[in-house]
């Protein structure tokens, strides 16, 4: 009885002590979801601007959350020829030096959609359309 | 992310009723306390396995085994095998508008198995691979179950663990794994390695190589609807169906092939391991490398802590669905209608695919996911719980499980963290 006791308190520290690790980095708070464009003005679409040099995507590859309806500019500049891919939505624009591709869709599904490149197969970024 | 034209829903830690800290600690404290429980009142061995359940009603019964429903289930199975074949070699050629890719990624690799968990081992009772073998064994005027070769017992499912980890390898690796030709190849390669084996060593081979019919036959452990060791078809408690499983080599690799490679699966879809690892420009190898890192991982920690590795297998098992479930369940809803949609299209072009995403709601597939990994768990426990009353002499049932409970605790842990990892 007084070791499965013992037992009892060791999990629910180890619980804690493991619980408390992951929650340090506070969770995106619920108003990242809402961008500023869209509160100040609503006709306005949701910017995403990417740089490719090389194999080399900046800003790093992330995740752009994304209101269900909301307008979506991706604007992409790119060294080298390649085509722009929007899984999901399925909507391509060609891109090169000098020669940037812009999508511009409103993201009526929901989902988590990829952004790609088509010959050198880079993740641009991640769409978390809710 | 699994062949990566697929897309998963959305429903992240923002999507929670509570803060993920808070879901966290809660699925270990339940964990913790089913352990405590069942030290507690579960002294002795509750479980009957194979001789438990109640018979269906007669008249069903005799429906379900009947040859005509047998030979219907094979004539479907033929007519679906039959129909992707003409979708690859005659259907349009873009893997985003073929419907096989969605087939055999979503159809047969997530839904056929959680189906499965519902119904009973659905691949086996319509697998094509098993017709064609049986057809030709009568043509040859021999019984399907004899081979050229007996089977080495030791072998046991060693041969469907291979296949698997080939399998999502295939599912989770190679940059055009979403396209016709590398879907063509993967059936034309399933096709063989099944029939081959099954000439070489008779049709047991099936139970024990076919990757598609192992993962079938093993969810199914979990359904209410079984098979009793008399031969009649009950309804059983499905902890009684899971402590039925046959332990056989290669049952443990098995379940760690499918857990690991589910774990890789949500590793690589988040930003950062996609950052880390695309700039490198051997992404190949990375991916490679991290998918076989998983499952040797977990299957050396599983190795270590379960002390048994293969009569503590079967506790694994719910654990592997469960998280599959969580995994996969917004990418069954969104890619199984968009699979659907494209084969009743039949390769006419009629612009882009209209989803129904009610069912993969951000909140509900949160609070699913949270679910589904704590109830494999703790059925997982509890299935690990009587096998240990059994195997371990009574008073070192507790200490004999304790490190196995404590490589549950960091598979929540670790499992929760990495589905809501972004």
């Amino acid at each position: 009885m007084h070791a499965l006791n013992r037992i009892t308190v060791l999990f629910l520290l180890v619980a804690l002590a493991l619980t408390a690790c992951s929650d340090t980095p506070p969770a995106t708070p619920p108003s990242a979801s809402t961008p500023p464009s869209a509160s100040t003005a609503p006709s306005q679409a949701r910017a995403v601007e990417i740089t490719i040099r090389g194999r080399n995507v900046s800003p790093p590859p992330g995740r752009v959350e994304v209101a269900k309806g909301e307008k979506v500019r991706l604007v992409v500049h790119s060294d080298t020829g390649d085509e722009v891919h929007v899984h999901g939505y399925d909507l391509t624009a060609k891109v090169g030096p000098g020669n940037d591709a812009v999508i511009e869709f409103a993201a009526t599904q929901t989902g988590l959609f990829e952004v790609e490149t088509h010959e050198s197969g880079l993740v641009l970024t991640q769409l978390a359309v809710r | 992310m699994i062949a990566d034209f697929l897309a998963h829903g959305v429903g992240g830690r923002q999507d929670l009723p509570v803060p993920f800290g808070y879901a966290l600690a809660g699925a270990l404290v339940a964990l913790a306390a089913t352990f405590i429980i069942l030290t507690r009142s579960w002294p002795r061995s509750r479980l009957r396995g194979a001789a438990a359940g109640r018979p269906l009603p007669p008249g069903l019964e005799k429906v379900l085994d009947a040859p005509a429903t047998r030979i219907a289930l094979r004539v479907l199975g033929l007519a679906f095998a039959g129909w992707v074949l003409a979708e690859m070699l005659f259907g349009p050629q873009l893997g985003r508008d073929n419907a096989a890719p969605g087939t055999l990624y979503v159809w047969i690799w997530v839904c056929m198995p959680l189906l499965s968990v519902l119904l009973g081992p659905i691949w086996r009772l319509i697998s094509p691979m098993r017709t064609l073998h049986a057809g030709l064994s009568r043509l040859a005027g021999q019984g399907p179950d004899r081979g050229i070769l007996t089977m080495p017992q030791r072998w046991g499912m060693w041969p469907g663990a291979a296949a698997l980890l080939a399998f999502v390898w295939l599912e989770l690796v190679p940059p055009d794994r979403g396209s016709v030709p590398a879907v063509r190849l993967a059936f034309a390669l399933y096709a063989a390695f099944t029939l081959l084996g099954a000439l070489l060593f008779g049709s047991g081979w099936f139970a024990r190589a076919d990757p598609f019919e192992v993962y079938s036959t093993l969810a199914a452990r979990l359904s209410p609807l079984g098979r009793r060791d008399d031969g009649r078809l009950v309804l059983r408690n499905p902890f009684d169906g899971l402590d039925a499983t046959p332990v056989v080599p290669g049952l443990a690799a098995v379940v760690i092939v499918l857990l690991g490679s589910t774990a890789f699966d949500s590793l690589s879809s988040a930003p950062q391991w996609i950052s880390l690892t695309q700039g490198s420009g051997s992404k190949l190898l990375w991916d490679t490398g991290g998918l076989l890192g998983f499952v040797g991982v977990l299957g050396a920690c599983y190795a270590v802590c379960s002390r048994r590795p293969r009569e503590f297998a079967h506790s694994i098992l719910p654990i592997a669905v469960g998280y599959v479930l969580a995994h996969y369940y917004s990418l069954a809803i969104i890619e199984g209608q968009r699979t659907f949609i494209l084969a009743v299209r039949g390769g006419r072009d009629t612009g882009l695919v209209v989803l129904d995403t009610t069912l993969a709601n951000p909140g509900f597939v949160a609070v699913l996911q949270v679910v589904a990994v704590v109830a494999g768990h703790i059925t997982g426990a509890v299935a690990a719980h009587d096998r240990a009353t059994r195997v371990y002499p009574p008073g070192k049932v507790m200490a004999g499980q304790l490190p196995l409970l404590l490589l549950m605790l960091a598979y929540t842990y670790a499992g929760l963290t990495l589905l809501f990892a972004a």
